[in-house]
């Protein structure tokens, strides 16, 4: 096991994870059109079938795009769990869900019944072959660190949160929609962005923080137990939505656990023994903050709509810290493959994608969420919001692109010739 | 009780600080103090290789016969970051600040794989096969 991870003859060609990452920002620039031609009433109604549609244009098109992509290298990496036939994988895991995501948001978008079936049929196929793999391997590996624990609670609560999906969708493709039919729904909300989402980023967090940034480690009691809990009140909440119990008492156990970890980590950035400028922790840190103002409108209920709490938690906190997450992923494998392969005049980490241009798109991305959060009272902002949010997701495609091609114009040379240099 | 992961995970913890310190020097431009802490952090980083390949490995490999295994994947990242740290004193001859940090946060990626490796795994499989040995290696390693 121990020769696996960052050995090139492990890790899993750059095209795994790369194809995933580029095809996020076009689900996000399709998203940012439904919002552009979606009436506002509508989109912002958590109940309509448009703001179904979008939800998952963003779960499974961008979060669970990007989580796949990064997963893939980053189970060698982190947990030393190799995936045998990557190439493989990665087909089948990403032509599914890309496939699947575009005929589930047809329904909810256009109302095309058949789309759901081929959708469903998909997303089936892409998240059972990720999930059950993922926990074979995972379940296989001897030494624990606090971030295969994490993942597996990750890989379990993706899986509950598929089933769940499933028979959800099954009751809106009988049009038989039950009396329990939203406390399902609540408990697929709870464990795919609490369980899949949060927990991933979780346990990558605790060795990526201090792996990139040089920056403390998370308190080690905190590593250890914290996912397992999170794990624990998940299942308590979903139990509670089904009796209609008072859920206050446990919300807040959660939300302390998640504020903790927000802090901790916000903390540990701000500390970190690397003071060397880095974009990406613009990212992060806005990441963590918009992180900790979702959970605070989330236990207070301080607003009636959920628009602006699943904005918030969607586009400022998921999306920011994935984005920043990938610009340190893509030019780390493009540089980590190319130096290994022997090639002389690598570009460095910082060259292969220009920091100014992650800068603006920073700010397109930051201008964005404010501008979603903004048409909450000035409805006519959502035009503003969504060619920003079109305009930031460009501008992530380019950047993407910029760098994978760096890499390839160099891969295709021959490792010794020095004259494409020149 | 000091054990070789205690040890030498502290070791590691140093030298970052050092990578740190030469960092510092060069983000203000002090390109003068930036050739000491380079001078300072390659020495401790070739000492910490020296510890592990010369004394640690050997007694490692010895005991538990794996000459292949993972001290030779230890002993090749050693390399590679013997050539990164190569082209941090040619930026720094040339006060290239922007291809030093470039360089500079790659060894550092590579630095923190590799730490991670050797002390979630290696070094407690050290004390593990070592046992009673484990004293007297560290006692080694820090003659040397």
């Amino acid at each position: 096991m121990f020769n696996q991870g960052l050995s090139l003859d492990q890790a899993p060609p750059v095209s795994v994870p790369f194809r995933f990452f580029l095809t996020a920002p076009v689900f996000g620039i399709l998203l940012g059109i439904v919002f552009f031609i979606s009436p506002f009433e509508t989109i912002s109604n958590q109940y309509s079938s448009l703001a179904i549609g979008a939800v998952h244009l963003f779960t499974l098109g961008i979060l669970s795009m990007i989580m796949f992509g990064a997963m893939q290298q980053m189970m060698p990496v982190l947990a030393g769990a190799v995936i045998q036939k990557p190439n493989l994988f990665a087909n089948i895991v990403h032509t599914s869900l890309t496939l699947g995501t575009m005929g589930f948001c047809t329904y909810f978008l256009l109302d095309v019944k058949m789309a759901l079936h081929i959708g469903v049929l998909f997303l089936a196929i892409s998240f059972l072959t990720f999930f059950i793999y993922s926990i074979k391997i995972l379940f296989q590996v001897k030494f624990l660190t606090s971030t295969v624990k994490a993942m597996k609670f990750f890989a379990l609560s993706g899986l509950i949160t598929l089933l769940i999906g499933l028979y959800i969708a099954s009751s809106h493709m009988s049009s038989n929609i039950g009396t329990n039919h939203y406390a399902f729904v609540n408990a697929h909300m709870l464990f795919g962005l609490f369980g899949f989402a949060v927990l991933l980023i979780m346990g990558v967090s605790f060795q990526v923080i201090p792996m990139f940034y040089v920056a403390r480690d998370f308190p080690k009691i905190f590593q250890e137990k914290a996912p397992l809990v999170i794990f624990i009140l998940l299942f308590i909440l979903s139990v509670f939505f089904f009796f209609n119990f008072d859920m206050f008492f446990f919300k807040t156990l959660l939300t302390v656990v998640l504020v903790a970890f927000a802090v901790l980590g916000i903390k540990s950035l701000n500390n970190r023994k690397r003071p060397v400028f880095d974009v990406t922790l613009w990212y992060w840190k806005f990441s963590l903050s918009m992180f900790l103002i979702s959970l605070f409108i989330w236990l207070s209920n301080a607003l009636e709509s959920s628009y602006i709490l699943a904005v918030v938690f969607a586009f400022g906190f998921l999306y920011s810290l994935l984005q920043g997450m990938v610009y340190k992923i893509i030019p780390f494998l493009s540089w980590f493959h190319l130096t290994s392969k022997g090639y002389f005049n690598v570009p460095t980490l910082r060259e292969f994608i220009n920091e100014k241009h992650i800068k603006y798109h920073f700010f397109f991305h930051v201008a964005s969420v404010f501008s979603f959060v903004l048409a909450f009272w000035i409805n006519s902002f959502i035009y503003v919001a969504a060619l920003l949010f079109i305009a930031s997701n460009i501008l992530f495609l380019i950047n993407c692109i910029s760098a994978i091609k760096k890499y390839s114009n160099i891969a295709k040379t021959d490792p010794m010739d020095m004259s494409a240099f020149k | 009780m000091e054990t070789i992961s205690s040890f030498l995970t502290h070791d590691h913890r140093a030298c970052d600080e050092e990578f740190a310190n030469l960092e510092n020097a060069v983000a203000e431009d002090n390109w003068e103090l930036a050739q000491e802490k380079l001078d300072k952090f390659g020495s401790d980083l070739l000492h910490h290789f020296d510890m592990e390949e010369k004394v640690m490995f050997i007694a490692f490999e010895d005991r538990t016969g794996m000459t292949q295994g993972p001290t030779a994947m230890m002993r090749m990242e050693h390399e590679q970051m013997k050539q990164i740290l190569e082209q941090l004193k040619v930026d720094l001859e040339k006060k290239d600040k922007d291809h030093f940090f470039g360089v500079s946060e790659s060894l550092m990626m590579l630095m923190q794989q590799h730490n991670m490796k050797e002390e979630q795994m290696l070094y407690a499989m050290a004390d593990a096969h070592l046992g009673a040995e484990v004293e007297a290696v560290i006692e080694n390693m820090k003659a040397l």
